[in-house]
């Protein structure tokens, strides 16, 4: 769990910000609820040492269990390219809990749960704050190259909600209730002597639609006369460059992720699950592990984007590895690049 | 060992491969279905609807109608050999068309209304000096978009609609049984209509006279969609020769029916004192007064900056169903006094749901939301009124009778609703405790009563004299849209309950006209 994060991020934050793309403008604090989640669903997040967009596997028979606690918050998003603040919303804020299992199936396998719970609240204005658990999601990661310190991995995701939460009360909704599956590829490099590392990735996610309370909506502009909504599919590509040597892990990214069609927020109108979410962030990530414990943290700052809030999310988590199967294999380094 | 391993990871791989399949299958279809209406087969061509009670019109023979050409003149003989070519040479678009009007004229013109209504309901965005623009007819496009199609808004658009498409087709419905021409498939056999065709005279086309009329009131009420709206209006009647439906002359006479119609409609709103019904500077008045009769603590905008409360003298226009003597007359007892034991029992009540609202509330909360962006519960009932009119095969002149008997029940309602919001200045639950937030949207007028409940009401009520064996389920929807406003945080149980009872006896207006318009 704990080496890594690849660079590969930006599948996740694509997907995270796909995610929190729709979410975002209502729940840009969702969002950083929503990186986790979409981390789970396929967008995930960032939290686990070994997560389905970095570079680093559990060894096999082992495994790492990650707890993390995310917070986002926006006082400013974009409706549609508009970036406005809204009195009667005042600072949105998503938090959430997160438990995320890595199992290392085998050394180029590694399979990846999660679960997030999420709760979102306004400082302003009259919104209901949302809570509850949210989406479960699980990934495959394969590296089916590893030569030289370059890598190549193959990585299936896919999330369904668990929570019968309301999906299409944004900003304030902990999610939008769409089955997700996600196919990304991440590419690495690991100079050795260094420690350095650069990891990129590119993912596609397919979203279902989506079913909510009312039997009427407006989107593209027309009335549908339906409970059925469709969530475009999206798509996010990141590139991340780091340190990982040991115990200890840095590494800065850049994400972006985006919808694949959608349309915009309306004038003054809050944000629907229908919604080209867009968004670019930067941000940085750590971990420190030791030994079987560790902790990491990440800082990310959406800095452009559509249809969401500009966000500044803060995770803070802690690692715990363990052998789930004796084997006669030294215990040691149970994380490799 | 080797094997072993390598096998493992193909069937975990497979197995994976096979769930993401099925996942993208089940989520790549991006087509959302909605329920297509069926083409329209009246059960009752209601033959003698060219004598039912008009609303505007002073009678069905108000707009002369000029006699046809007969069907064996050269002209009449001229126009269906026209129309045969027409018909020949329909392309599969047109085709679609020709179904998609085929579900009824006014069944789709209100479909239309309340889509503009959707599409409308915005309200506008504050102006960096914290004011807010008023929506400007004259520029109806500009930031904010006119109009901001609110409930009052939308019940009183909707209701002339309504009216219009009704009048109009009772004018229409007396001069087709004067002049008896038949369509155009009865008078040629070789004419071969795409669309069931009944002995309905076909001379004023009904289709264009409710085109014209609706085309009428929609380009003033939503003046930024004429483009939208003539491109519609065009489509309609084509629609009806490419269906060999009617000759060029039944759409000609039945366009300058219903444009007739339309104007004199019209006519009427222009003079209801909607254009008044926007005085903010009343409001000072109106708090003065609340006082006066107790009031302690007066409703105030909890948005911010403060916005200018909804039309604060929609009480003050003309209604349809009664005069304006019988607003006041309608107008419920005060509600209980702020920080009595009743007040307190009625907030406890919001607290406790507040605190844990069921998901079962928050659905039907969500579900007769109707707020922003949406038709509004006048275009919520007319939804169900369209759905229950198609579903029991009515004719094209009594749809549009449910249409303004409901119409104008829903414009009565909002009106005796807003003289009473204005009238008692209630505040809401909102402003009385910061604890109470809502999961549904804080519309930005008083409280008491209930504009959901009191629409909701007018609308079970004429609906279940209509459809009487759709009573029980009308009233129950009736009573939930009421209690919705309850899980959603918005207003106080007393809100919802003096409001459904009173919406019921505003609907009790239009049941009364019902039973003697000359339909039952």
């Amino acid at each position: 769990m704990t080496n890594a994060t690849s660079v590969f991020q930006p599948m996740r934050y694509y997907i995270i910000t796909l995610i929190n793309n729709m979410l975002q403008i209502i729940q840009f604090k969702r969002y950083l609820l929503g990186i986790i989640f979409i981390f789970l669903t396929g967008i995930i997040s960032p939290v686990l040492a070994q997560m389905p967009n970095d570079a680093i596997y559990m060894a096999k028979n082992t495994a790492c269990l990650a707890v993390s606690y995310n917070t986002s918050s926006w006082d400013k998003y974009w409706e549609n390219t508009l970036l406005r603040e809204n009195l009667n919303i005042g600072t949105h804020t998503t938090q959430s809990a997160m438990a995320m299992l890595a199992v290392g199936i085998s050394k180029n396998l590694n399979v990846i749960v999660g679960l997030p719970y999420v709760w979102t609240k306004a400082s302003a204005g009259n919104l209901m704050g949302q809570h509850g658990v949210q989406d479960a999601s699980g990934w495959l990661k394969y590296r089916f190259v590893n030569v030289n310190g370059f890598s190549l991995h193959a990585i299936a995701g896919a999330s369904l909600p668990v929570g019968n939460y309301i999906p299409d009360f944004l900003p304030m909704s902990i999610g939008i209730q769409c089955k997700t599956a996600t196919g990304r590829l991440l590419a690495s490099y690991r100079n050795k002597p260094t420690g350095l590392y650069v990891t990129t990735s590119a993912s596609y996610i397919f979203r279902s639609k989506i079913k909510i309370d009312r039997d009427t909506y407006q989107a593209d502009g027309q009335l549908y006369a339906s409970n059925m909504v469709s969530a475009p599919n999206a798509y996010d590509v990141s590139a991340r460059l780091g340190y990982l040597k040991k115990a200890i892990q840095a590494e800065g990214f850049v994400e972006h992720g985006a919808c694949d069609g959608g349309d915009n927020i309306r004038r003054n109108d809050m944000p629907f699950p229908t919604n080209n979410m867009k968004s670019t962030t930067v941000g940085v990530y750590a971990k420190f592990q030791p030994k079987n414990i560790g902790i990491n943290a990440r800082a990310s700052r959406v800095i452009e984007g559509n249809n969401v809030g500009k966000s500044t999310a803060f995770m803070v988590g802690v690692l715990y590895q363990f052998r789930y199967l004796k084997k006669s294999e030294s215990t040691k380094n149970i994380f490799k690049q | 060992m080797k094997s072993i391993y390598k096998s493992n990871i193909s069937r975990t791989l497979s197995l994976t491969g096979l769930v993401i399949s099925f996942l993208i299958i089940s989520s790549c279809s991006k087509t959302v279905d909605e329920p297509s209406a069926s083409i329209n087969t009246p059960s009752n061509m209601d033959a003698e609807a060219g004598k039912w009670k008009t609303y505007v019109l002073s009678s069905s023979s108000e707009i002369v109608v000029a006699e046809p050409k007969a069907v064996t003149s050269v002209e009449y003989l001229a126009e269906v050999k026209k129309l045969k070519e027409t018909m020949a040479a329909i392309t599969p678009q047109q085709r679609d068309q020709v179904n998609y009007w085929g579900a009824g004229a006014a069944y789709r013109w209100n479909e239309i209304g309340r889509e503009l209504s959707a599409r409308y309901n915005t309200p506008p965005a504050s102006d960096k000096d914290g004011k807010y623009p008023i929506p400007d007819a004259a520029n109806p496009l500009a930031d904010p978009k006119f109009p901001f199609a609110n409930p009052p808004y939308t019940a009183r658009a909707l209701a002339y609609l309504s009216v219009a498409q009704y009048d109009a087709l009772v004018a229409a419905w007396n001069y087709k049984f004067k002049y008896n021409r038949k369509a155009p498939s009865k008078t040629d056999e070789s004419v071969k209509a795409i669309l069931p065709v009944t002995d309905l005279p076909s001379y004023p086309s009904e289709d264009a006279v409710v085109a014209e009329a609706s085309f009428q009131i929609l380009k003033a009420m939503f003046p930024g969609e004429v483009p939208f709206l003539e491109g519609k209006l065009a489509e309609h009647k084509n629609s009806r020769l490419y269906a060999g439906m009617n000759v060029e002359s039944d759409i000609i006479a039945g366009d300058a029916l219903g444009k007739a119609v339309g104007e004199k409609v019209m006519a009427r709103a222009k003079a209801d004192g909607m254009g008044a019904a926007n005085n903010q500077a009343k409001t000072a008045e109106m708090i003065a007064n609340a006082k006066v009769i107790g009031l302690t603590e007066v409703w105030l905008s909890q948005e911010s900056p403060k916005r200018p409360p909804m039309l604060p003298t929609y009480g003050t226009v003309a209604p349809w169903n009664f005069d304006k003597a019988t607003v006041v007359a309608l107008r419920p007892l005060p509600p209980p006094a702020l920080g009595s034991p009743e007040f307190q029992a009625n907030m406890n009540e919001l607290l406790d749901i507040a605190k844990k609202q069921t998901r079962e509330q928050a659905r039907i909360a969500s579900f007769w939301s109707d707020g922003v962006g949406s038709y509004t519960p006048p275009g919520h009932w007319h939804r169900r009124a369209a759905i229950l009119c198609h579903d029991n095969n009515f004719s094209e002149v009594r749809t549009a009778r449910t249409f303004a008997l409901l119409g104008t029940a829903m414009q009565d309602a909002g009106i005796c609703c807003w003289d009473t919001k204005y009238y008692y200045y209630y505040p809401r639950p909102n402003q009385m405790s910061s604890k109470v937030k809502t999961s549904v949207g804080l519309p930005n007028f008083p409280s008491y009563t209930s504009g959901h409940s009191m629409f909701s009401g007018a609308g079970a009520e004429i609906l279940a004299h209509i459809f009487p064996s759709e009573a029980e389920k009308l009233n129950a929807m009736a009573l939930e849209a009421s209690v919705s406003r309850m899980y959603g945080l918005i207003h106080y149980r007393f809100d919802c309950e003096v409001g459904l009872a009173t919406g019921h006896k505003v609907g009790g207006y239009a049941v009364a006209r019902a039973k003697t318009d000359g339909a039952e």
